[in-house]
């Protein structure tokens, strides 16, 4: 029998990054078939050349054994290849029953009309849902009335309307409750016996397990193997998805941590910061890992002030801070370069000056005049002590490679002379050169300059490469810490991972 | 070797509403609170007061604004599109001249009603253009249609009214039924309004435009030509609107009438409509717009100046807006 | 690292000129200077400096409450409410002077007062309950204009004291007094939005309130200040309009909301925020002007010349976008 999806020697470029290099994938009918990588591996890109939202460089991708190209997603949903996306695509003020026929809808004749047929409509949506042994969904309710796991649930209604024969899910279970995972699971060995093809992808080993027949795993863009399930074990995966031998790349500086910068004290709020108590030093750079949904970001936002902290202490070298505001906490000395660069980080639609001084304007400013010579200096001393990459600091931001882009928010926070400096996936979506840059720069400000640093991100050679300490996190709360000695990828990947159980993975 | 067929069930299932169920949810719709505020006021009123229940007053309630109604019907399809007309107050100025001149200068009656409204339509097609195929925002499009609009009604006419025209041009001063024209055109233009949107691809289609146009791109709906569309669906409501203004009263002035796409876009938001786009039904904003008469009608017997009717338009639509808000912010917690 | 750069710097730069040569302000400007010069062929009584003063006067409300528009246009919001403000703000003056008997001058200091408090309520309801801009002063437009007609009772107000025109009637130094205020905040308005750090701000929350916030820039705040400072600059411009011609009454200003902002948006500044100037707000508003004054005066029907307006407003926008695209300057 024939795969009825495989992809060979599939490579894409983007800008400063090969994002696939020669992956190849396959696929039959009523297969459910992981696929696993750490964040950057080329998990996303890969799905999204299959749903036809990316066209590959080079490779040959097989439907049925005949050779496709899609050029828009119409096209790969028209040949039956469905995807659930993380951010859902529904129309929250629709019904269910609509927002899984729309574009589609059945029709009925009267006279010359062609007029939409409500009564099709509902009773097909309830059949559809039905066949999904979900009965209890009033199909005339808004969708945004629904909670996530049922708006995922008429996300894969609407993917079974277009009689889809391969479903992509992306991390379907990040957003989801215990019993919607269940639910969720049910669901996937349904469509598998329907001799739907699934591609699943999920941070949590313990999902796959359960779930998958097949797993494949990318890393570095790269293919790495693909094996049956059962032929393979925990360990086995993580050694497999961070394998990397950990290069030189990451010049970590010895460091000899001073004075806690930064204390905190059962930090809440609700849902994703559970009870939170850890300590930064000056001269330490701490790192927290932890999948994506564990609540990191969130726990950087109330920290900086984005989501003031519901109860628990906040203690800025040594004195309680009350912040209940990004400006207050600036004031404080905390600086947050955050995990989206484009809607977070930068005034894309700005200049470089303009965005180097965005957070220190006031001590740039004369009675609130900004003295736009030292704008400029500062601008020029950021690009020359960061190297970014620009003709002028006139340039707008927008037209610079990511890792310049976040060059230039690293700069906007240095030029606060912060004392604690937290950064969110400082290197994600940046090249190679880019990334040793960085790191070298948040060594030595450690280090030399005596900052305490929190990082947080998702690919563990960074961790623990650049950490003094490592943090894991899971569900909001910190379920392990590490010394830089003790922490390696399993360690700390297991206790990332772990399944569902609070369990003593603490070292 | 095809996916296997999905089992039958019996469409009914526990997943149906029971029927209580589905009148609360018609009674808390936008509607449905808007028409118990209308009978609830006219009950009390007409109980109050003899002169408030006479059939002529009641009639007036309904029929004094319908020509609103008619334009307020387009606004909302508009306005669930995702866009907004704000010379919706000059087109009728220059469509009811139009009408007026056409039959003073000898064409028949129905020529001099049905030009208007193809008119009314082309100037939405040309604001429609501008904004689906030049990506121009509605709000300033139609913000500079409005001035050329009025600047034309000027140049071509500046300021004279129009007399002596025949008596079967009043349309508006008919009645069919023993029930006055105004009150059949609003109604035939909500019901198919309601229809159309409700039971064709493109009015759902506007839906999905107007509440996520990128889904939208995603299940193939072609969104140009979606909004093409509304602008000038919009156009033709205007138009009738213009020749219902044009033909109540036995002159026509040649000018704006004052305040009128305020009057107009307070229906429909009134009506439920979000300005953002989406959501919102053309029957809520028939509603709206005879709640406002009967609120006027009412202030009048109860002695209150109706000068304050603008406060209270002000003020249903903040309360409309707000209500919408808190609904939106329960749903998000839960 | 070098391979990111896909475009040479010198290409760059000369691409970035050719944008600045043909900035929204420039264009404008051309298009008025031609205006004008045309329009000075066809009468002669258009260029003189009595007429050119006289627009002044007649200018001056627009160009009041423009300054705080093109604020509130540049952090991507709307403010339809400022007809209504102003007529508020008039009436408040007369019945507080003529009913409660207030001194004149309290009265003028109630009146804005009431009008700052207006611009205030709705950027507290836009600010802390998320209402839409648009929809927030559509209501208020409805209901400021409401509550000047109730109070009145669309009765209107005269009689006041000589001394009271020497503001919207009189000239000051050989030119028209109001035209000073005008002027004063046109160049207040303008530096304190190039130059200082609550405009950059405005221009950072017009292009990415999120990433604003992310930098510790006090947008609810700034929101906040702005639709007061429209509410109050109303409230002045009420006052002058009074001035100006005699008498009070509470459909003064009705519609006024569409020529500011059509000015604003003539004047270059995006509809959708994040940028804009006074420079070109000024030209916007000048141009609209003159263009109607100079096309009365070669015998065009008096309010006929807003056909031109009209045109100009859609002209110059899609001359802009296809500048923009041509430079490159869109994404």
């Amino acid at each position: 029998m024939t795969p009825i999806l495989q992809l060979d020697n599939i490579s894409k470029q983007f800008p400063g990054v090969k994002a696939l290099d020669n992956v190849r994938f396959e696929m039959n009918t009523g297969e459910v078939h992981a696929l696993l990588g750490e964040n950057g591996a080329g998990k996303s890109t890969l799905i999204k050349i299959i749903s036809g939202v990316y066209k590959p460089d080079s490779g040959v991708m097989r439907f049925d054994g005949q050779p496709v190209v899609f050029n828009n997603p119409r096209e790969a949903q028209s040949k039956g290849i469905a995807t659930i996306y993380q951010e859902l695509s529904l129309y929250p003020e629709l019904t269910v029953a609509e927002n899984i026929f729309m574009g589609h809808a059945p029709k009925r004749s009267i006279g010359p009309l062609k007029v939409i047929d409500w009564k099709t409509i509902n009773e097909r949506a309830v059949e559809l849902l039905a066949s999904l042994h979900i009965y209890d969904m009033d199909v005339r309710r808004k969708v945004g009335s629904l909670n996530v796991g049922n708006r995922q649930r008429v996300e894969i209604a609407k993917a079974l309307s277009i009689n889809a024969r391969v479903l992509i899910m992306d991390e379907p279970t990040a957003a989801l409750t215990e019993s919607d995972v269940e639910q969720l699971f049910q669901i996937v060995r349904l469509l598998k016996e329907r001799n739907v093809g699934i591609i699943y992808i999920s941070h949590r080993l313990q999902e796959v397990f359960e779930l998958a027949d097949r797993v494949t795993v990318l890393r570095d863009g790269q293919y790495v193997d693909t094996r049956p399930v059962s032929e393979t074990s925990e360990e086995n995966l993580i050694s497999m998805m961070v394998g990397r031998t950990i290069d030189n790349l990451f010049p970590k500086l010895p460091a000899a941590p001073g004075k806690p910068v930064l204390e905190v004290r059962n930090l809440n709020h609700a849902p994703l910061t559970k009870n939170v108590s850890f300590k930064v030093h000056a001269g330490e750079i701490v790192g927290i890992a932890g999948l994506v949904g564990s609540g990191r970001s969130e726990l950087a936002q109330v920290i900086f002030g984005m989501t003031p902290a519901q109860s628990g202490e906040i203690l800025i070298e040594g004195q309680r801070a009350d912040i209940r505001s990004p400006g207050q906490a600036v004031k404080m000395g905390i600086a947050y370069v955050p995990e989206d660069r484009g809607t977070q980080g930068l005034i894309k639609q700005m200049n470089i000056r303009e965005n180097a001084s965005m957070a220190v304007l006031r001590s740039l400013s004369r009675a609130s005049f900004i003295k736009f010579g030292e704008e400029r200096k500062l601008a020029k001393e950021s690009i020359e002590q960061l190297s970014i990459r620009a003709y002028s600091p006139e340039q707008i931001v927008n037209k610079l490679s990511g890792g310049n882009q976040q060059k230039v928010v690293i700069s906007k926070w240095l030029a606060s002379k912060p004392r604690l400096l937290i950064m969110d996936e400082p290197t994600r979506g940046i090249d190679v050169g880019a990334k040793s840059e960085i790191h070298r720069l948040m060594s030595e400000l450690a280090v030399k300059h005596g900052l305490a640093v929190l990082m947080i991100s998702s690919e563990l050679p960074e961790v623990l490469g650049m950490s003094d300490r490592v943090l894991v996190m899971r569900e909001g709360q910190i379920v392990a810490e590490f010394d830089r000695a003790e922490a390696t990828q399993e360690k700390v990947a297991t206790a990332m991972m772990s399944s569902g159980q609070k369990a003593a993975v603490t070292a | 070797m095809t996916a296997t067929p999905l089992p039958k069930i019996a469409a009914n299932s526990t997943a149906a509403p029971t029927w209580t169920r589905r009148l609360r949810s018609i009674i808390f719709s936008q509607e449905g609170i808007l028409a118990i505020g209308i009978i609830l006021l006219l009950v009390v009123m007409s109980l109050g007061f003899e002169r408030f229940r006479a059939p002529r007053n009641l009639l007036d309630i309904f029929q004094a604004n319908a020509y609103i109604a008619v334009a307020a019907v387009g606004m909302s399809i508009l306005i669930i599109s995702g866009n907004i007309d704000i010379s919706v107050g000059s087109l009728v100025g220059v469509l009811a001249i139009l009408s007026g001149t056409m039959v003073t200068s000898g064409f028949p009656a129905w020529v001099s009603w049905i030009v208007p409204i193809i008119v009314g339509g082309i100037v939405g097609a040309v604001n429609g253009f501008f904004v689906a195929y030049l990506r121009i925002p509605s709000i300033v499009v139609t913000l500079g249609m409005s001035s050329i609009l009025k600047g034309s009604l000027i140049i071509v006419l500046g300021g004279t009214t129009i007399y002596n025209m025949p008596t079967d041009f009043f349309l508006a001063q008919q009645a069919w039924l023993g029930i006055p024209s105004p009150i059949w055109f609003m109604i035939i233009a909500t019901v198919v309004g309601a229809l159309w949107m409700r039971y064709s691809a493109t009015g759902r289609a506007i839906y999905a435009v107007g509440g996520n146009a990128e889904a939208a791109r995603l299940s193939g709906i072609n969104s140009q030509r979606t909004t093409m569309t509304a602008f000038i669906i919009n156009g033709v409501m205007v138009g009738i609107c213009s020749v219902m203004y044009a033909t109540q009263f036995n002159s026509i002035q040649a000018s704006v009438p004052p305040g009128l796409e305020l009057q107009v876009i307070t229906s429909a938001v009134v009506g439920g409509v979000s300005i953002l786009g989406g959501t919102g039904t053309v029957i809520g904003s028939t509603l709206a717009t005879i709640l406002l008469r009967a609120i006027l009608s009412s202030m009048v017997f109860l002695s209150v100046s109706p000068y304050w009717l603008k406060s209270v338009q002000g003020v249903l639509i903040l309360v409309t807006v707000l209500v919408d808000i808190l609904r939106r912010r329960r749903v998000n917690r839960q | 690292m070098a391979v990111s750069e896909t475009s040479t710097p010198s290409a760059l730069a000369g691409q970035n000129l050719l944008g600045r040569f043909f900035r929204k302000e420039v264009v404008l400007f051309i298009i008025l200077v031609v205006g004008v010069l045309l329009l000075s062929t066809q009468t002669d009584k258009f260029l003189t400096v009595d007429n050119i003063l006289n627009q002044g006067r007649l200018l001056t409300e627009v160009m009041l409450l423009a300054l705080p528009m093109t604020y509130i246009i540049i952090t991507g919001g709307i403010d339809l409410s400022v007809g209504s403000i102003l007529g508020l703000t008039a009436i408040t003056l007369g019945y507080t002077w003529q009913n409660l008997g207030l001194p004149l001058e309290v009265a003028i200091v109630v009146a804005i007062a009431i009008a700052t408090l207006a611009g205030f309520v709705n950027g507290l309801f836009i600010v802390r309950l998320g209402v839409p801009p648009l929809i927030m002063t559509l209501a208020t437009l409805a209901l400021y204009r409401g509550l000047a007609e109730g109070i009145s009772q669309a009765r209107s107000v005269r009689g006041y004291p000589e001394w009271f025109f020497e503001l919207g009637q009189r000239n000051l130094l050989g030119i028209p007094t109001q035209l000073w205020i005008a002027v004063i905040s046109v160049i207040i308005a303008g530096i304190v939005l190039s130059r200082t750090t609550f405009g950059r701000s405005l221009y950072a929350i017009g292009n990415n309130e999120l990433g604003a916030r992310f930098s510790g820039i006090p947008v609810n705040r700034y929101k906040l200040l702005i639709y007061t400072f429209s509410g109050f600059m109303a409230g002045i411009a009420g006052w002058i309009f009074v001035s100006r011609v005699s008498t009070t009454r509470s459909d003064m200003g009705t519609g006024l909301e569409l020529d500011v902002v059509a000015a604003v948006v003539l004047g270059g500044t995006s509809i959708f925020g994040g940028s804009g100037t006074i420079v070109g707000t000024v030209i916007g508003a000048v141009l609209i002007q003159l263009l109607k004054n100079g096309l009365a005066l070669s015998g065009v029907k008096g309010d006929a010349t807003i056909v031109v307006i009209g045109i100009v407003l859609i002209g110059s926008i899609l001359i802009n976008n296809f500048i923009q695209r041509r430079s490159g300057q869109t994404t």
